[in-house]
């Protein structure tokens, strides 16, 4: 590579994250530290009913015994110092309450910090139709087009007013994919989760608009640990969109966090997600670590549950969304970009466990690395030894940018059926220097031909994003996406 | 306007080009042809700037200026285009945004405004019809999946759209049927104009048939050993190369 | 022998054996071959027995498979076959240097090595004498490494018979080096077969290694191979897995490679208990080039392992690797191949494949094939797949006239002819082409 390719490449790596600002709101913040107190003291500031509470205190106490028995995990292929969790606060929330009617009534600096993050919900509501739930730091703040969605049946509110008034569905379901029991994290998020959301699609109602979640973390010192449970009835249809940003902070944050996803007999459900929190400063010090447990399960037979992400941000990301093919003919899909630079790490990837007859995946994970950072895919495609006719293709293709960084693959494949059709593929390549070259012949500069080149690398992921995400996605990797003309 | 003189130039400390000296006005066609290994591939790749080459010594001056100080793209940018001998694939760059970006950034050193989408778009059908590229290419990637043919073709094209000072032909015949060829020739004799000059490479004379050189050169160990007019061509093709080593040599 | 109240950890059952037959049995050895096995029996204790919840070991429960019953073959037994009878075992049609091993001990009456160009070596290691003799034992446990591999450790703590092959520089072995070993213990007995090869620079050479067992006992037979592959030498193996159902078999086979050098193993299971290959290959210098290729015949409950690591430090560097199992009954196949690239190894050119046909209901294939790379300027792709026979390929045979058994066999043999056919002796080629065949 020429000096300036280099140069531009080392600019990337370098280039500052440009959504690090505070809000300076008052937090309603609990102590530092995790017992039995703080978690009774969650649950009475969220105003819970005892059953939530004693869920909250059985996942707790089989925690603690996680942490006796260093249960701590530690395989992925990230380093970092163990986390204290007596030093983290496991609660915050805007101290003006929410309950709005409109947003006239929302703290007007909070408005301008989502709009400084280019998500006015003014404009929101006005050009894209999108209903937006978001999340702020712990408590919902806003909820938009409830009613319109409340004449099709569908709910999608806070999960702390799910809790309130929707009791029946949490209990039958929160914790029926991913139980507490489940891995570290998970259970310490459901000892302590704060708020997040709660949708509902009843049967045979295709949900007309995107659902619309942003979380922040915003308090210094603050985890955060959202909740979201998406529940789609047999026949129903719905795109659900997830995007991340955060402001620069010195110390690191932690966030764990819980999605779980129902679909019911012929249902679809496609969750994307732009996660780009703060990876830190060119140390890596101070960044977000990620440890998130997404999973769903395509209950009925013909499901079908699709994720999309969009992996630019966090010090450490740790996240394997997941699909269970129980229902014949189910089809689980996993679409990725990793982007990676500085000092990140990002161990991501998914699982496929095929359950169901005739039940298809497939993975398709594209990783960029730059800079000093270390970029792994790990997956998981099991077919179960009654998985009839099971097909999954798995591709993995990672692309070097510097030679100080890292690309990892790590694929299980375990295959019990011998009428499964499993086939995973990966490559590890850099920018060709032919096709700089190329580029350059035609008088794209070496800056911009990296752009064109690395983002017809992410093309096919990028496509799989709803429109708008797909813009922020475009701005997140700084890549001019595929014009509209032609 | 592009005046080669003594050029000298190396790849992995091996000598290619050992002198070569060549003029080029605007509004002719030079013909440079040689066996294998006589360095034409080396002189289009020197005159695009590829990184492997180094020159030893020599100049090259382009429209008065340095040409050798430049990168690839202020060379592109300047006017020099290249059609490459094996084209690049661009996995997921589709060909209508990479045109768009590469007549913008002409738009941009000529200091005029983004190509509008609409004015893009007609001068995207008009080229192409000039080598019979289906339309449809627009939307594939950047020579993915291309036939060999394809390629050729859409070397030409961006050729049109690009409207370059100089163009330099690098044996865009090799692996082309009649056809092809004839498509390919058809395009390129369209773009003659009187301020725009050519430089066509080539091991074969057939290709010379179709595009009348004004000039035509023997490359020959790093040297152009021999010039004549396009009968010179006919010559080599009826004696072969060996012909005018021996000739040399005496 | 002392009677010893039975512990309850092999570890310890392990340590008391070596307690035991350290200055009796193990006697003889050089003193620094008696430093090397005290250094590697407490790296043994220190390490322990792999289990299930070891990432490596996740698919292989070999801990299963020792007990504190076990114990470490040491007597010397009275020759249980003639020349003859050893011989019929061979692979027919294969010029070769001849060596028989029985239970890891060199038998020259069985074997036949006269005749090895100049100045090649090939000897038990405590006959190995002189200089040479002294550089080889300092060799030992330099490529394999106790302190990383608790079988390592296992076998070097209680090294006694094992064999060295010394190629001078610039010699080329004119036939490869065939040897055949045999097994022949009790139940519950732990065989350790070691072998250090030494190719000089511009040497070549060829090994042919043929591992059967001679009866039904449950055999554990833990075999440590160094291979040291010089620059500008050319190192060919070649193993042929067949050993008996009960057995459990652990191979850690390590390649070391020098500039400009060439290597080359392939490995032919086809059948045995449980076998765990380790295999790891470093190409520690530019222009190396490596080929790993295994072919795996699966059937009853075989359970077999390939767990594979070309670690390029390097840059400039090949490697190709090539595993095809056929998964019959209830056998079980793992193969986790890594390809790790350090950083500034530019140019490595690495290439992964696993290829898999399951063949019955309760046959399982757990493929991991990984990645890690700190260079950019590399090329590197694996691939897995795993499946069954095409149906719609079978249908159009039997369409044809073939019978269900024919068209299995072609289609099977159409799926492993690239790695069969990886063999370069014909007779090895073919001899394996009819096990294939046999066993449809």
């Amino acid at each position: 590579m020429s000096q300036s390719d280099t140069d531009f490449l080392q600019e990337v790596a370098d280039s500052d994250y440009k959504y690090g600002f505070v809000t300076d709101i008052e937090a309603d913040t609990v102590p530092k530290g995790l017992n039995e107190a703080v978690i009774r003291l969650i649950s009475e500031k969220k105003e819970e009913p005892e059953w939530m509470l004693e869920r909250r205190l059985k996942a707790f106490r089989h925690w603690l015994t996680l942490q006796e028995k260093d249960k701590y995990p530690r395989w992925a292929h990230i380093k970092y110092p163990d986390v204290d969790f007596q030093n983290i606060s496991y609660y915050s929330a805007p101290n003006n309450k929410p309950k709005y009617e409109s947003l006239d009534e929302v703290d007007p600096e909070l408005l301008e910090t989502f709009s400084k993050l280019g998500i006015s919900l003014e404009e929101q509501k006005r050009l894209t139709g999108v209903a937006v739930d978001i999340v702020m730091d712990s408590v919902s703040v806003a909820t938009t087009f409830s009613d319109q969605l409340a004449e099709l049946g569908i709910i999608f509110c806070s999960f702390g007013e799910a809790v309130e008034k929707h009791p029946e569905l949490i209990k039958k379901y929160m914790g029926s994919v991913v139980p507490y029991t489940d891995n570290f994290y998970a259970c310490l998020n459901s000892a302590v989760f704060s708020d997040g959301s709660f949708c509902y699609i009843p049967k045979g109602v295709r949900c007309p608009m995107e659902l619309s979640t942003y979380f922040r973390i915003n308090e210094a010192g603050t985890g955060q640990f959202e909740r979201t449970l998406i529940i789609a009835e047999e026949g129903s249809y719905v795109s659900y969109l997830e995007g991340c940003t955060a402001p620069m902070r010195d110390e690191n944050q932690m966030h764990a966090a819980i999605v779980e996803i129902i679909a019911h007999k012929d249902a679809e459900v496609k969750y994307s997600t732009i996660q780009n929190w703060y990876p830190g400063n060119e140390e890596g010090k101070g960044g977000i670590y990620n440890f998130v447990t997404k999973r769903g399960i395509c209950a009925g037979d013909n499901a079908k549950i699709s994720w999309t992400q969009l992996e630019t941000g966090s010090a450490i990301t740790w996240k394997y969304p997941s699909v269970i093919l129980k229902g014949d003919h189910s089809v689980g899909e996993f679409y990725s970009v990793a982007f990676t630079k500085g000092k990140q790490q990002a161990d991501t990837g998914t699982k496929m466990i095929h359950l169901g007859k005739n039940t298809r995946s497939t993975i398709i994970s594209k990783g960029i690395s730059a800079g000093n950072s270390q970029n792994s895919y790990r997956g998981l495609v099991k077919v179960n030894a009654k998985a009839e006719g099971a097909r999954n293709f798995s591709q993995c293709d990672s692309m070097l940018l510097g030679d100080r960084c890292g690309a990892h693959t790590f694929p299980y494949l375990e295959i019990e059926n011998p009428t499964a059709q499993v086939e995973h593929e990966a490559t590890t390549s850099k920018v060709g220097e032919d096709q700089i070259f190329y580029c350059n012949q035609r008088g794209i500069g070496e800056e911009e031909a990296i752009k064109l080149i690395v983002n017809g690398f992410c093309k096919d992921i990028l496509a799989k994003l709803p429109m708008e995400f797909a813009i922020e996605a475009q701005k997140l990797l700084a890549i001019e996406l595929e014009g509209s003309v032609g | 306007m592009l005046e080669i003189k003594d050029l000298h130039a190396s790849i992995e400390d091996m000598q290619i080009l050992k002198g070569l000296n060549l003029t080029v006005n605007p509004g002719e066609v030079h013909a440079i042809m040689g066996p294998n290994g006589s360095g034409k591939s080396t002189l289009a790749s020197v005159l695009a700037g590829r990184e492997d080459y180094e020159v030893t010594n020599g100049s090259i001056s382009f429209m008065g200026e340095d040409l050798l100080e430049m990168e690839p793209d202020e060379r592109a940018l300047a006017g020099i285009f290249l059609a490459f001998q094996y084209p690049v694939e661009l996995p997921g760059v589709s060909m209508s945004n990479f045109l768009k970006q590469a007549i913008n950034a002409k738009r941009e050193h000529l200091g005029q405004d983004p190509i509008t989408a609409a004015e893009f778009m007609k001068l995207m059908k008009e080229k192409a019809e000039l080598v019979h590229l289906n339309p449809d290419l627009k939307r594939r990637s950047v020579n993915e999946g291309f036939s060999g043919g394809e390629k050729k073709r859409n070397e030409i094209f961006q050729m049109a759209l690009l409207e370059p000072q100089l163009a330099i032909l690098d044996e865009t015949d090799s692996g082309l049927d009649i056809d092809a060829l004839r498509i390919v020739s058809d395009g390129v004799n369209q773009l003659r104009s009187a301020d725009r000059g050519f430089v066509v490479i080539t091991h074969y004379q057939r290709l010379l048939d179709y595009i009348v050189p004004d000039i035509v050169h023997v490359l020959l160990d790093g040297r152009i050993v021999r010039s004549g007019d396009k009968d010179l061509a006919l010559q080599l093709e009826e004696k072969g190369y060996d012909w005018i080593k021996d000739d040399v040599l005496v | 022998m002392t009677t010893i109240e039975s512990p309850h950890r092999v570890e310890d059952r392990i340590s008391e054996l070596y307690s035991m037959l350290d200055g009796h049995t193990l006697n003889g050895n050089s003193a620094a071959l008696k430093n090397l096995r005290k250094k590697a029996i407490e790296a043994f204790a220190a390490q322990g027995l792999p289990t299930r919840k070891t990432e490596a070991w996740k698919y292989t429960p070999v801990e299963k498979k020792l007990s504190v019953d076990h114990t470490v073959y040491h007597e010397n037994r009275p020759l249980p076959l003639s020349k003859e009878e050893a011989h019929a075992f061979l692979v027919p049609g294969i010029d070769a240097y001849l060596a028989v091993t029985v239970n890891g001990k060199y038998i020259a009456e069985l074997s036949n090595i006269e005749g090895l160009p100049n100045g090649t070596v090939f000897t038990p290691i405590d006959q190995a004498s002189g200089s040479l003799g002294d550089l080889l034992v300092s060799r030992l446990d330099t490529q394999s490494d106790s302190s990383k591999s608790p079988f390592v450790a296992l076998n070097t703590a209680f090294l006694k018979d094992g064999l060295v092959l010394h190629v001078p520089a610039k010699v080329h072995v004119d036939k490869p080096i065939y040897v055949l070993h045999l097994f022949d213990t009790d139940a519950h007995t732990i065989v350790q077969p070691r072998m250090l090869c030494v190719a000089e620079r511009e040497s070549e050479v060829t090994l042919i290694e043929q591992y059967v067992s001679l009866n039904e006992a449950s055999h554990f037979i833990n075999v440590v191979s160094e291979w040291a592959v010089s620059q500008q030498a050319t190192f060919k193996h070649y193993q042929i897995q067949d050993l008996n159902t009960a057995s459990t078999a652990v191979f850690n086979q390590y390649a070391y490679q020098e500039q400009h050098s060439y290597f080359a193993t392939h490995t032919s299971t086809l059948k045995g208990g449980l076998i765990r290959n380790n295999l790891e290959i470093v190409p520690d210098a530019e222009e190396c080039e490596s080929h790993l290729l295994g072919f795996l015949l699966g059937s009853g409950t075989m359970h077999v392992d390939n767990h594979t690591l070309v670690d390029h430090k390097k840059p400039n560097c090949f490697s190709n690797e090539l595993y095809k199992n056929i998964l019959d009954d209830q056998s079980t196949g793992v193969f986790n191949g890594k390809v790790f690239v350090h950083q500034d190894a530019q140019k490595i050119n690495a290439y992964q494949s696993n290829k898999s046909i399951t063949l019955t209901n309760k046959a399982r294939m757990y493929s991991k094939p990984e990645l890690e790379i700190y260079a950019d300027d590399v090329r590197c792709s694996h691939g897995a797949t795993t499946g069954q026979l095409d149906a719609e390929a079978l249908f159009y045979l039997r369409s044809r006239g073939l019978s269900q058994k024919q068209a299995r066999s072609i289609l099977l043999k159409a799926f492993a002819h690239d790695v069969i056919d990886a063999i370069e002796f014909e007779p090895l080629r073919d001899y394996v082409d009819s096990r294939l065949l046999e066993s449809l």
